[in-house]
């Protein structure tokens, strides 16, 4: 039924797709980490503005589409001026819209440490910036790695979205390629394939690393 | 005496203090002071609030009125802007250790590193400083051996002493005890409290709030009783052990002794 000259022929050119795939995944990742986190500790400043900056980003984002994020950043943008280019608008909208749910992730984290932890710090003369950053915040990252190993598998999954604004990434190289051999059952077969590849790895990784912290702990 | 140096001379100075959580007033005009080298020992039942007024001395709870003054100086001081407060406010923290019921160690953190902390990001002491005052400590507290373990896997008794030894690396003159053995198992309370007598035998100005009777006879220079939010009364311990004034003072020893029965 399938046709493995097909499959083995031309796999080394969806593994070419996949890298793309990876690179946007690990950049988009990196940034959608770090606006999660700025937008977890805007959401719990005693600031009543800041809060409601992070609030308002969390929700906006959680409630539309990412294709519509994407869309709005890669067409919308340059009618105001704005022209990031296929490559920088895919990376853009992926961690955009991961980091807001990083945010509720990392939050959580955050409040899930016990107030005792913050009253310790104060007590021995650290600031409250001090304190989060040494005290509260490696707790709380390390109790909200399974939910953020969840957001990045999500993210890793997402990606196949940019394959609309031309960024021959894993997909759009399966359709591509489809387009040549006429044979989607092998070349999205294979597609998937990659991505189980991309997402149990990240998966396997993060469990390592949550194992590895527990027995230093230990 | 003036005022000045009236406060010159209390390590501890409290006045009108009240502190209400919501319509609830947990503190009722109190006054208060605590000498150099004093260890005065705070008793009472539960919800009397004692452990809010010792929380009030290094503003872990905001007051509600009256003013508290650490070795002379304002603690709440509401003139102070937001910033200028925050670090008036762990300045003075840094010379008021604090034990805690909980003990609060770092979890992720080794014995060492938690004792090593706030001396190396607050005081900016340098590593090799930190290290060797913090084994030292760990040393007098008996638990150098524990130095590279984390806290999960310590004993309740060894946690607190990690604990001590944690708020003494500040140099504190003040050292607040919340409790500090209510969390352990009967038989690991000795430890604490021998460590925290051989700090009162060296001088250190200590304010505990306990339920540890035969401690605050024993090593306390004076025992204040509180109930329902007002300091009943406060004196020597033979005094107030034997002979208490107040009803409401001899109901709780007898009680108390009734427990220990």
């Amino acid at each position: 039924m399938l046709d493995w000259g097909i499959i083995v022929h031309y796999f080394p050119f969806l593994v070419q797709g996949a890298l793309l795939t990876l690179k946007i995944s690990v950049i988009a990742l990196l940034f959608g980490f770090i606006f999660g986190l700025l937008a977890a500790l805007l959401k719990l400043s005693p600031n009543v503005v800041l809060r409601w900056i992070g609030g308002f980003y969390v929700w906006i984002i959680r409630s539309t589409p990412l294709l519509v994020q994407l869309f709005l950043i890669y067409f919308g943008l340059p009618q105001v001026g704005i022209d990031l280019g296929p490559f920088m608008s895919g990376v853009l909208a992926l961690a955009i819209n991961t980091g807001a749910y990083n945010a509720e992730t990392i939050r959580g984290g955050i409040i899930s440490v016990p107030s005792g932890q913050m009253e310790a710090a104060r007590s021995l003369g650290m600031g409250s910036a001090l304190a989060m950053r040494r005290i509260i915040l490696p707790q709380a990252i390390r109790m909200a790695i399974p939910a953020l190993g969840n957001n990045f598998v999500i993210l890793i999954k997402d990606t196949s979205l940019v394959s609309t604004i031309t960024l021959v990434e894993l997909t759009l190289t399966a359709q591509r390629l489809i387009g040549s051999t006429y044979k989607p059952f092998e070349m999205y077969l294979m597609a998937a394939f990659l991505y189980a590849i991309l997402t149990t790895t990240t998966s396997v990784l993060l469990s390592k690393l949550e194992t590895k912290i527990a027995v230093e702990r230990r | 005496m003036t005022g000045a140096e009236n406060k010159a001379m209390q390590m501890i100075e409290i006045h009108n203090l009240k502190k209400y959580f919501g319509e609830n007033e947990v503190l009722k005009d109190i006054h208060f002071n605590v000498e150099k080298s004093e260890v005065v020992a705070i008793i009472g039942p539960s919800g009397s609030g004692k452990s809010t007024l010792l929380r009030c001395v290094n503003h872990l709870e905001e007051p509600t009125s009256g003013e508290i003054y650490i070795e002379g100086v304002l603690l709440n001081d509401t003139s102070l802007g937001k910033r200028s407060f925050q670090r008036h406010l762990n300045r003075i923290r840094t010379k008021v250790g604090m034990v805690f019921q909980q003990f609060n160690l770092f979890p992720h953190m080794t014995v060492l590193e938690n004792v090593m902390e706030a001396p190396l990001n607050v005081l900016k002491e340098a590593k090799e400083d930190a290290e060797r005052k913090a084994r030292e400590l760990l040393d007098k507290v008996g638990i150098a051996e524990k130095a590279a373990s984390y806290p999960g896997t310590l004993s309740g008794g060894q946690k607190q002493r990690v604990a001590i030894a944690r708020a003494l690396a500040m140099n504190p003159d003040i050292m607040l005890f919340d409790e500090a053995t209510s969390a352990l198992d009967p038989e690991l309370v000795g430890e604490v409290l021998k460590v925290m007598e051989n700090l009162a035998e060296e001088g250190m100005t200590m304010l505990v709030v306990t339920h540890e009777m035969g401690f605050a006879e024993r090593v306390a220079d004076r025992v204040v009783f509180m109930a329902d939010g007002y300091i009943v009364e406060e004196g020597k311990p033979a005094e107030m052990f034997r002979n208490p004034q107040h009803e409401r003072t001899k109901k709780f020893l007898a009680d108390v002794a009734h427990d220990d029965v």
